[in-house]
């Protein structure tokens, strides 16, 4: 850990905790801990929103889910603060499970209105379940006594204070851990995770499970906090409030959360004060109205791109004037924030002010102490011999409507050997690698895979027996690091759970440094290590099928699927790939090559099967293949006779 | 029986202005797979800026145009400041926030206006039930089924017969090779806002005298209507009608024999097993994902 943070971290820590003491109004410290409390609900938000990349409009609704849990428990039962606070936490998790069910099957717009109708049932059901949660009435309680002391208004501070220390740091580690990258794998490319083994359903579940119990636990202190609670509090501006904060502050930073929190729960204190925001929104229209000038004498900004900003800030200034109130127009500032941070702040502040600085995203540290090899030596191997047949698919049919793609295909491919499958475009190579996989279920026809059947089997699953592939067109985890990308691949070899993580236990913290290690072996052995700690989507192409393919290793394959990884390379780029791709099958590692380049195929393959609209038309040696007249017609086209 | 028989009419009646709320829905995401998460408030307008109409003197059935006029508008508006930059920079969430926050905006606004108590909308046809069936039916309510069926069909036939309505199509299966054709996609896209905010201001002006008028009517009719869609199926056209019609009688039976607190839950329920069960819609059809 870096000292200068660390020691900043602390003096935070101890600015926050003296806060009350300092202040002694109140009225000060029951909004700082309203900050507090919803950071706590952003650092949950920002897993689902930062870091899966869905969008979710249920929190608010989870939020009271958590407060009505404590304040039920509290009303019926008397339960104490040690009662609540987990009951909360577990009912919300359980709440985000089922809200995770939908989102399995649907992603963006679908998965915001359902989350939407989700927080809209909750807020109905919290008004109507009289008997339960004393509908509209509310509920009200007091301050929480913990070992038989009552705690007052400060002591309640420094309770919250401990639980946000505790949630940022378990959501760090959380964060930083494999599950982090589960997460934000999900977000770059869902396929690719699946390919990897990291099941996107069951990380999204996950991801919301977590989410949601950081929302039931902040609800609940809200309830303790707010000391009377009502449904009306849990609607729909303030689930768009919350999603305002995560961006505003800045996706995937704890950071932004914290900043977001203050913003939202202080700008509309700072809107009642109608002088202030006049001078605010002055100030704001002349800086808007000066950096577009800069903007349009640079030629960065079209003249119709900068007339939106000017003309609304200009707008929003005169307004300002006419206004009698403004508590009245607050929603109407928050929309209007809302769009311009979407618009022109989309990194939000804590991207913005490491754009101005120059800061580089920090990538976590790398060290490599530890020596690892690239590859272990394929398992499963030792067990067949070398002239086994690994992959057996008989019969395959894909059928898409009319179309069949695939055409009773049977292909075999030998334990240890590079298969060739070549074929013009269209002719449904990279369909049957979209079968092997799992991606699509065939219509008909099967395939046996170290003597275990493929079909019907979910893609992670499939990875996870020994099947690995790269993608034609690249998929790699693009805001994530070349390194990061490695050790989604060798997701599978982490056994530590979300304790471990949590509390940074032996087994976690061995098996982190071990994978490490074991990513930069990777990296090195595509020629990749001196661009570790570079985000995948910066590397030029051909770097990037590399970096594919030491993904893909990571999964310790025993068949790795590869769909044209020397398109787009350069030639000493491919006599580099060569050496590469004849390393892996010295590991004892199969290989199915797709290929356009026939020079490569011919250099590597041991067998080619040759595919021509979804059928298999020839097989056999390379030499063999080359010099068939079918397969000679099928790409230069039949003989005019 | 004859309870019944009336729920089911007035459920009908309900699950139409659903439908036209949810062919909305349709019209957008066929050309841009964009939705208005503002729908339901630009529903809200049309009733509130047609009550003031009327209010104003004007006849019910010369408003009808001003009012979808004043929709389209809205609906271009929404368009160019909420989805066009975010289709640019090829960004999901930014056009579902900007259109979230315009939706806000249009609410507050409306709030500022019109004030935050609801409204009554008086009635352009007499409000003593007819005798249909044995049942009592509103005349309002027969209008409401007439108009939004008018409505959508007129829509349909434009779309598949006019040559504007071939570009929406076109657009719709292939934005960037239409606009290699010479279509002006982008106005084709603006074209479907400003239609798809016109049959929900539309929709408004029909609603609106058989339930109370009011900045907070649009949220969850929105909302529903999202419902409709998803079961009749995004890309699916009639599919709606009948979506919105098993939802509209859902709704009014909830509300008669549980509780009228309860009367927005089944819809929403409807939408999260039909997401959770068969996403593409019970009419629509699964697209094949490329990889």
């Amino acid at each position: 850990m870096n000292v200068k943070k660390l020691v900043l971290g602390a003096a935070a820590i101890a600015a926050l905790a003296a806060f009350p003491l300092a202040s002694g109004n109140p009225y000060y410290i029951h909004l700082v801990e309203t900050i507090m409390i919803y950071a706590i609900v952003l650092f949950g938000l920002d897993i689902v929103v930062g870091y899966t990349g869905q969008v979710s409009l249920g929190h608010a609704g989870l939020f009271g889910i958590g407060a009505y849990t404590a304040g039920v428990l509290i009303l019926k039962l008397d339960a104490p603060v040690y009662v609540t606070l987990p009951a909360a936490l577990a009912v919300t998790a359980a709440f985000g499970a089922v809200l995770a069910l939908p989102a399995l099957r649907v992603t963006g717009p679908y998965l915001a209105m359902v989350t939407l109708a989700f927080g809209t049932i909750v807020q109905i059901l919290i008004n109507e379940m009289t008997f339960l949660t004393e509908g509209p009435m509310g509920i009200t309680l007091t301050k929480p006594s913990l070992f038989g002391h009552a705690l007052d208004e400060t002591e309640f501070y420094w309770l919250v204070l401990a639980l946000l220390i505790a949630s940022l740091v378990f959501v760090d580690r959380v964060l930083r851990s494999q599950l982090g990258r589960a997460f934000e794998a999900l977000r770059g490319s869902p396929v690719a995770s699946d390919c990897m083994g990291v099941s996107v359903y069951r990380y999204k579940v996950y991801a919301f499970v977590i989410s949601a119990a950081l929302a039931g636990l902040a609800g609940s202190l809200y309830a303790y906090s707010e000391q009377y609670i009502s449904p009306n509090t849990y609607n729909f501006e303030l689930t768009v409030m919350f999603l305002l904060a995560v961006i505003m502050g800045g996706r995937k930073t704890r950071t932004g959360a914290l900043l977001g929190a203050t913003i939202i729960v202080l700008l509309p204190k700072l809107l009642d004060d109608l002088q202030m925001f006049r001078t605010g929104a002055v100030v704001l229209a002349v800086i808007v109205v000066a950096s577009v000038a800069v903007g349009l004498k640079r030629g960065k900004l079209t003249k119709q791109a900068a007339a939106i900003p000017v003309v609304g800030s200009i707008a929003l200034a005169a307004v300002s004037f006419k206004l009698e109130t403004m508590t009245d127009w607050r929603l109407s500032i928050f929309g209007l924030i809302t769009l311009f941070v979407v618009y022109y702040l989309q990194d939000g502040i804590v991207g913005f002010v490491r754009n101005a600085l120059n800061l580089k995203t920090k990538h976590e540290r790398d060290t490599t102490a530890a020596k690892a090899t690239a590859l272990t030596r394929a398992s499963g191997q030792g067990q067949g011999g070398n002239d086994g047949e690994l992959l057996k698919a008989n019969g395959v049919l894909m059928q898409f409507g009319g179309l069949k793609a695939l055409n009773n295909v049977d292909l075999v491919v030998q334990r240890g050997s590079i298969h060739g499958l070549i074929g013009p475009n269209g002719s449904g190579k990279s369909t049957m690698m979209n079968v092997l996989t799992g991606i699509y279920q065939p219509t008909a026809g099967s395939v046996l895979f170290a003597g275990t059947s493929v079909t019907g089997r979910t893609s992670s699953d499939i990875a996870l027996s020994g099947i690995a592939r790269t993608f034609q067109n690249v998929q790699l985890f693009g805001e994530m690091t070349a390194l990061q990308n490695v050790l989604v691949g060798l997701h599978h070899s982490f056994k530590s759970n979300l304790i471990d993580i949590a509390l940074h236990l032996p087994r976690y913290l061995r098996e982190d440094r071990e994978q490490r290690a074991r990513a930069h072996a990777l990296l090195e052995f595509v020629g990749l290590e001196s661009l570790a700690s570079e985000e995948a989507r910066n590397l030029p192409y051909g770097k990037q099928r590399l970096l594919e393919i030491a993904r893909a290793l990571a999964l310790d394959p025993q068949l790795l699927l590869l769909d044209e990884p020397a398109a787009g390379l350069t030639a000493p780029d491919i006599k580099e790939l060569l050496e590469i791709i004849r390393k892996i099958r010295g590991a004892g590692v199969t290989v199915i090559l797709i290929e356009h380049h026939m020079d490569v195929v011919m250099s590597l393959c041991d067998r080619v099967s040759v595919l021509d609209f979804g059928q298999k038309i020839a097989e056999g040696l390379p030499a063999e293949v080359q010099a068939n007249e079918k397969v000679i017609e099928a790409y230069l086209g039949g003989q005019a006779v | 029986m004859q309870i019944l028989t009336q729920l089911v009419f007035s459920g009908i009646a309900l699950g139409m202005i659903y439908a036209v709320i949810a062919f909305g829905y349709q019209l957008t995401f066929a050309t841009s797979d964009t939705l208005n998460f503002g729908q339901g408030d630009a529903l809200m307008l049309g009733a509130l800026v047609g009550l003031t109409l009327v209010g104003l003197g004007v006849n019910y059935w010369l408003m009808i145009p001003l009012v979808c006029l004043f929709g389209a508008v809205q609906g271009a508006v929404v368009e160019r400041i909420g989805v066009r930059p975010a289709l640019k920079i090829k960004s999901e969430f930014g056009w579902i926030m900007s259109t979230i926050a315009l939706g806000i905006i249009f609410k507050n606004v409306a709030e500022n206006v019109w004030g935050r108590d609801d409204l009554k909308f008086p009635s352009p046809l007499p409000e003593s039930p007819m005798k249909f069936l044995g049942a009592n039916v509103l005349p309002m309510e027969i209008l409401v089924i007439v108009g939004a069926v008018g409505m959508m069909l007129a829509v349909e036939v434009f779309n598949r017969k006019s040559i504007y309505g071939k570009a929406v199509v076109a657009t719709f299966n292939d934005r960037d090779a239409a606009k290699l054709m010479g279509i002006n996609t982008g106005l084709v896209i603006t074209f479907s806002y400003a239609l798809s905010s016109l049959s929900a201001a539309f929709a408004g002006v029909l609603i609106a005298p058989l339930t109370l008028t009011g900045a907070t009517m649009g949220a969850v009719l929105g909302l529903k209507a999202f419902a409709v869609a998803i079961i009749g199926g995004l890309t699916s056209g009639m599919g709606i009608i009948l979506g919105g019609i098993i939802l509209g009688v859902a709704e009014t039976t909830t509300g008669f024999y549980l509780s009228t607190g309860y009367k927005d839950v089944p819809g929403l329920v409807l939408l999260l097993i039909v997401l959770a069960v068969k996403p593409a819609g019970l009419f629509g059809k699964t697209a094949i994902k490329k990889v």
